[in-house]
């Protein structure tokens, strides 16, 4: 997929996609699949919503180093504004140009006094594949903040009052991801497809730790994912996503130099902290969900 | 691959549109939100992904269609008869009657968050009448028996029924005198709209360099003034669900409660009102009526249908199927409710958990808890505890008051709850209550 700059993805087939997803160690049902070949072939923006830890940024990551485009990426917060999404002036280099009073003429509003932030640059790339734009846990923003970005997903372009408009050559990928906290505008979810990852089922994490944490063996990456599995359906205030579970593969990985026994409960409480982020979380494993918890993971290895 | 068009849906068979074109419009008739440009998409979609395959088209027009998570499982059950007939190609005109049948409530009332709810509530309603009276005395009293059984002998029983349960109350009419929760209220308004948002507004704070050199360049760069600003506060929005158990408007007076349901209704930026016993509902439009007369009449109907035992945790698991978007990390959640659960407590703990997670903070107004003496010590609460912000009495203007000098004092840092009430020296009173 990277050996030709593809000037649109008119061409791609699935099994492209399915090959680059592979290629990068991601796991992808056909439903992914599908809908990022159409977001990519229609040229819309794609919106992925899914619990924490799905790996919805992750895709877009992915993605665009499968493309072999560059990641641009904002990260969304409570209080962005236009200044740190889309464009500002550059007011000091602006303040010495009129202090200094070389040309009357000349406005300072031009180009070379604009600073571009993300959204600009994503739109004014001159690369020769167009870039990935991922606009990261859009739910943090203000509401507000949302009105800033229909004009870039719908159009692919920025006015700015003072210069005119912006509008991108070779439009980005837009990924844009959420994580539900809290209902997303109507006019942002029309300009875009829509995605939900569904939290990774027992069979399809197992498949992420073998490709994600290879040095462990097929048997305790099962027991992990059925333990983990097994602590989601407890009323936790952070339950684990596939993302914790791979830092806790890693980290039983890590301790398991040796690399043959059985998992111990002793190595599994030590080790909570990779998957369970809350201290009251961290209590509600006694002994007794402990016993629950192996079990499962007996279960689990009974069935492999 | 090979029908893949330019134009959009261009090369899509007329059949395929029309069939698209009915499919979208009982999408949202069923209620799901399907966003005004989204045929055009879905008609290009498929013009891309061919229509050979049944579940890649299934997934292109989830992913064109559809905005929300929560209307996958109406999507599936409509394309199931879109696919059908899309393949037999049948043109026999009217979409099959079951599917009306089942869509009609929804179609009433677009806003009713679940279509059953709905249903159950407009056929329990109407045809009972006078039935409902009289049922509803003898429900009340087995419900009243049953939960006394229920906590009964364990001590708590006392505390729980205990001094303020002012049974007297129980007619419904507003107090005369509604004034006196106006201060109180507006205390409460106050602190919990003084967290700080992280978003600046023009103000007084601190200067905002970027505007004063803004500014600056129309004068050739010298600075006049310097605008100020500061970080704004954010407005109060809250999701309120109360208990309309029997036990609850025994000790609950009524005249308060709605009053500060419709206060909060009235002042704050954004409150949804839920009722809750066996079920959940929704009753925020009834509360922005008018008179306070409507708002009971509400409350009435809600006591007179159901008024048995309370699934608190049932209802919670409701409100998270039917209506997650009301909880979001702005939100203050308010549950007024004694605790006294009836159903599962694993339930219960799950709801809450939920709700803990997304809302800013998880507030309990527990109407028993205004005796000194009191301990969340009945099942349901106890299982509570844990994921609140805080658990308060909630009896008249004074708890209201006592709830935002919490709020205003240490809202943000401590812990607040009924242990640290100013009125009443609880914690020696806990303390001495604990020793044998």
């Amino acid at each position: 997929m990277t050996d030709e700059p593809p000037a649109t993805f008119a061409d791609l087939t699935e099994s492209d996609v399915r090959s680059a997803l592979e290629a990068e160690d991601y796991v992808a049902e056909d439903e992914i699949v599908t809908t990022l070949l159409l977001a990519l072939r229609l040229g819309k923006p794609l919106l992925i919503e899914g619990e924490p830890g799905a790996g919805k940024t992750e895709l877009a990551k992915v993605l665009a180093s499968s493309l072999g485009s560059e990641l641009m990426r904002l990260q969304c917060y409570e209080g962005l504004t236009a200044e740190h999404a889309l464009y500002e002036w550059n007011y000091t280099k602006q303040l010495l140009a009129v202090q200094s009073g070389d040309d009357p003429e000349s406005s300072v509003f031009a180009e070379e006094y604009l600073l571009e932030r993300p959204l600009l640059r994503a739109l004014r790339s001159d690369d020769d594949r167009p870039p990935v734009l991922l606009i990261d846990e859009v739910d943090r923003a203000d509401d507000e903040f949302e009105a800033l970005l229909l004009e870039v997903l719908s159009d692919f372009q920025v006015s700015v009052p003072e210069l005119g408009t912006i509008s991108a050559d070779r439009p980005p990928i837009v990924i844009v991801t959420s994580n539900q906290t809290r209902a997303l505008s109507d006019a942002l979810k029309r300009r875009c497809l829509y995605l939900y990852v569904e939290p990774p089922s027992l069979e399809k994490e197992t498949a992420i730790l073998r490709r994600k944490v290879p040095q462990l063996d097929d048997t305790v990456a099962a027991d992990l994912c059925a333990i983990a599995a097994r602590l989601r359906e407890e009323p936790l205030r952070k339950p684990p996503g596939a993302a914790e579970t791979i830092d806790w593969a890693r980290a039983i990985a890590s301790l398991r130099d040796d690399g043959d026994g059985a998992l111990e409960p002793k190595t599994i409480r030590n080790t909570l902290g990779c998957l369970l982020k809350a201290g009251e979380d961290v209590k509600r494993v006694d002994d007794a969900l402990m016993t629950e918890l192996l079990e499962a993971a007996e279960r689990a290895g009974g069935e492999a | 691959m090979s029908d893949r068009g330019d134009d959009a849906g261009a090369d899509v068979h007329d059949h395929v549109r029309t069939e698209l074109v009915r499919f979208v419009r009982e999408l949202r008739r069923s209620g799901a939100a399907v966003p005004a440009n989204a045929g055009t998409t879905a008609a290009r979609s498929i013009a891309e992904i061919g229509l050979e395959d049944r579940s890649r088209v299934r997934t292109a027009l989830r992913a064109s269609l559809l905005t929300d998570s929560g209307d996958f499982e109406v999507f599936d059950r409509l394309f199931e008869i879109f696919w059908r007939r899309l393949t037999a190609g049948s043109q026999d005109g009217r979409p099959s009657a079951p599917i009306d049948d089942g869509l009609e409530p929804a179609l009433d009332s677009p806003d009713a968050p679940d279509p059953d709810d709905n249903g159950e509530n407009a056929s329990g309603d109407p045809e009972d009448g006078d039935r409902v009276t009289g049922r509803s005395l003898a429900e009340s009293f087995a419900a009243a028996v049953s939960d006394a059984a229920e906590v009964g002998g364990s001590g708590a029983a006392t505390a729980l029924y205990s001094p303020s349960g002012s049974a007297e109350t129980v007619d419904g009419r507003l107090p005369t005198d509604s004034s006196g929760l106006a201060t109180p209220f507006r205390d409460l308004t106050r602190a919990l709209g003084q967290l700080q948002g992280r978003r600046f507004q023009s103000g007084t704070d601190r200067a905002d360099i970027r505007r004063a050199l803004r500014a600056s360049v129309s004068t050739g760069g010298t600075v006049l003034s310097v605008p100020k600003r500061d970080r704004r506060r954010t407005a109060v929005r809250a999701v309120l669900l109360v208990d309309v158990s029997r036990s609850v408007l025994d000790t609950v007076d009524r005249g308060f409660l709605i009053e500060f349901l419709r206060r909060a209704r009235r002042d704050w930026r954004d409150a949804r009102v839920f009722f809750f016993d066996e079920a959940l509902r929704e009753v925020t439009d009834s509360l922005d009526a008018e008179s306070a007369t409507t708002a009971f009449e509400a409350l009435e109907a809600a006591e007179a249908a159901w008024g048995g035992g309370t699934r608190i945790g049932r209802s919670f698991e409701q409100l998270r199927e039917t209506a997650p978007e009301t909880v979001d990390r702005r939100t203050v959640v308010f549950v007024v409710s004694d605790g006294l659960e009836r159903g599962d407590i694993d339930v219960l703990e799950r709801g809450l958990s939920w709700i803990d997670r997304r809302a800013e903070r998880v507030l309990w107004l527990n109407p028993l808890a205004t005796a000194p003496s009191y301990e969340p010590t009945a099942r349901g609460m106890a299982t509570a505890v844990p994921y609140l912000d805080g658990l308060f009495p909630f009896a008249g203007p004074d708890d209201v008051a006592e709830l935002a000098r919490q709020l205003r004092q240490h809202g943000a840092s401590r812990r607040i709850g009924y242990e640290f009430d100013a009125r009443s020296n609880r914690q020696t009173t806990t303390r001495t209550t604990n020793q044998p």
